[in-house]
């Protein structure tokens, strides 16, 4: 294959990519005598060219080294280079087949996120307060570099936080019981370990809980623009002209402690359990390991802890709105869709050669979409299937979609998570001197306000993929299908 | 002396120096260049001192740049100077700046972390040279 130059002069993917179908491209197992197991990556041809610029692929690669490693080692169309995994990175490990858990398949963001909020309201209610809101959200919202919450939690609060989840957030009358319903593993992830998350990390989220960050995080309000699938928004509560909130964020610096704590304690694992790795950055331990079950206990206690920060900013989101629009934000119809993860590693069920395994499933800038009938989806949605919410870039769209009926065969459960960035951010600054991103970002419509210049030059739409591209792959491929898309009209970001 | 430049979804920073103890000294303030928009905004009126132990350069430089994160994130704290000696033990360092203040210090980038990719401390032609990743 020819030897492609990647933007920063090093060289790009080189290796194979079999067509299996117009949205899936194969890298054989034989092509480099490490591989366990087969590369999967979902993308079409728009995505490709982009593709073998980027050294992901090898991580795809790498990945499918993995001791334990299920199926194949899986990439979403949303696919760029991360550390250890590729960002759009999935892989199941078996701990019954010595599998492994490596907090390079979560990521630093431990439970980076997303949940949609709707609302009762159309385009016309909102459009002659949306600068108010916008701005009343940037005065009352943390969001930013060093900007703080207005709660501090002490010790024991944020124990019973990474402990509990959101549920403990609804005893303290801060999440309502459908809040609860509505998010992934209803706000908690079981066995998470407090205790062994260190002293710095706490430091850290003390007054984190309730806080944006900074980066490609945000909150927006949003109107959905186009309905694909009337049958699934119907059931999703979602119609055309509807005002919706999409808030992004994780375990803030929590959680990026715990896995910066993991990366270091896990150094000489490999080593200790005879494991080789092509990948340093790919550190592990098996799943049936006092250092496996150390980090994963850690990791669910920060996932725990990020659940409740998206629910901490949805209870802010919900004062701002009553605030602004002299209304409670119950007669504003302010309910949850849905809260789902994509940095995360997960115990789950899946049907492997027939057979029914409990595998660790990494997904690491993806998101579970489980389709109709499955168990782990709330009630309300069970006959239609998981919703599942993908973030564009702030020009564009996102888009809502539906577990699809081929996620569990093809993907363990998983589809995409976003955009995915196409430029760097040092490209993305030089693109955009001399222009003014909030201007023209108003004059297509968005009102955007940033706690920091570099925040909006480095988060400008041209820094992304189409997401709509990266959302027809998965919808082809059958992993989650489209059911609405929406418009943002107002964001504010760090 | 530090440069940033861009790496995918992150940043990297490139220092060349011609001692250990100032390639360490100036990967601090090139941690500093990312967290904050102009670090000449950073008054050197507090000075705290720092000990990392290790003997591999490699690691050492990791620790003592996570330090220095460390205590933005936990204790608000900008630094705009850096002094280190180093022996076979580790380093010693005294680092010179202030509190994070809204009204006077702009903030760019929220770093989440010292990332070990690409994580590079050799010995150069002019004396020492390294680079490093932080995750955004």
């Amino acid at each position: 294959m020819a030897e492609v130059t990647t933007s920063d002069g090093s060289r790009g993917y080189g290796g194979p990519l079999h067509r299996v179908d117009d949205c899936t491209w194969r890298i054989p197992r034989s092509y480099r005598a490490d591989m366990l197991v087969d590369g999967l990556i979902f993308a079409d041809e728009r995505l490709l060219p982009q593709l073998r610029s980027d050294r992901a692929p090898d991580q795809v690669v790498n990945v499918a080294c993995l001791p334990g490693i299920q199926g194949a080692s899986l990439a979403m169309p949303d696919i760029h280079w991360g550390y250890g995994f590729c960002i759009g990175g999935v892989a199941a490990t078996d701990p019954a087949a010595g599998g492994v858990v490596s907090p390079g398949g979560v990521g630093y963001d431990i439970n980076c996120g997303v949940r949609l909020l709707r609302t009762d309201l159309d385009l016309a209610d909102v459009r002659p307060q949306l600068v108010p809101l916008i701005e009343q959200m940037m005065r009352d919202i943390p969001v930013g570099v060093g900007q703080g919450g207005s709660r501090v939690f002490g010790p024991d609060e944020l124990r019973a936080l990474m402990q509990r989840g959101v549920p403990y957030l609804h005893d303290l009358g801060l999440a309502t019981a459908d809040d609860v319903a509505c998010t992934e593993a209803e706000g908690c992830i079981p066995d998470a370990l407090p205790g062994v998350v260190s002293d710095r990390a706490l430091a850290r989220g003390a007054d984190q809980c309730g806080t944006v960050g900074a980066g490609n995080h945000f909150i927006e309000v949003q109107v959905v623009d186009r309905v694909e699938d009337p049958r699934a928004a119907a059931a999703f509560g979602l119609r055309v002209g509807q005002i919706c909130v999409l808030v992004h964020s994780g375990s803030r610096g929590l959680g990026y402690q715990v896995c910066d704590d993991a990366l270091r304690s896990l150094r000489d694992a490999p080593a200790k359990y005879g494991l080789t790795l092509p990948d340093r950055q790919l550190v592990c331990a098996p799943l049936e390991s006092p250092e496996g079950r150390h980090y994963l206990g850690a990791m669910r206690a920060a996932a725990n802890y990020a659940f409740c920060n998206r629910q901490l900013l949805t209870w802010q989101i919900r004062e701002v709105f009553a605030r602004v629009l002299g209304r409670s934000w119950e007669s504003l119809g302010m309910t949850l869709l849905y809260d789902v993860a994509h940095n995360m590693a997960k115990m789950e069920t899946h049907l492997i050669g027939g057979t029914a395994r409990e595998v660790c499933v990494h997904r690491k800038g993806a998101t579970r979409a489980f389709p109709a009938g499955h168990a782990d989806i709330p009630a309300r949605y069970r006959d239609t299937g998981q919703p599942v919410i993908i973030p564009g870039d702030m020009g564009r769209a996102s888009w809502v979609l539906v577990g699809g009926p081929r996620s569990l065969e093809r993907s363990f459960g998983t589809t995409c998570h976003g955009a995915g960035r196409c430029l760097s951010r040092t490209a993305a600054t030089k693109a955009a001197r001399g222009r003014d991103i909030r201007a023209e970002l108003e004059r297509g419509g968005v009102i955007a306000r940033s706690r920091s210049r570099e925040g909006l030059a480095e988060e400008q739409p041209q820094a992304y993929k189409d997401v709509d591209v990266v959302v027809d792959v998965v919808h082809r491929a059958g992993l989650s299908m489209k059911v609405a898309r929406l418009r943002p009209l107002g964001v504010i970001k760090g | 002396m530090y440069e940033i430049f861009g790496h995918t979804a992150d940043l990297g920073i490139r220092v060349r120096a011609a001692t250990l103890e100032a390639l360490l000294a100036d990967a601090a303030r090139g941690l500093t260049a990312v967290i904050a928009s102009d670090p000449a905004q950073i008054e050197p009126v507090v000075e705290e001192r720092f000990a990392v132990a290790g003997g591999d350069p490699t690691w050492l430089l990791l620790d003592w740049v996570a330090e220095v994160l460390a205590a933005f994130e936990v204790r608000r704290m900008l630094y705009r100077d850096f002094d280190v000696v180093v022996d076979e033990h580790g380093l010693r360092a005294s680092a010179r700046g202030e509190a994070y203040d809204p009204l006077r210090h702009a903030l760019a980038h929220e770093v989440k972390a010292v990332t070990q990719h690409d994580l590079d401390v050799r010995r150069s032609a002019d004396g020492w040279e390294a680079r490093f990743i932080v995750d955004i």
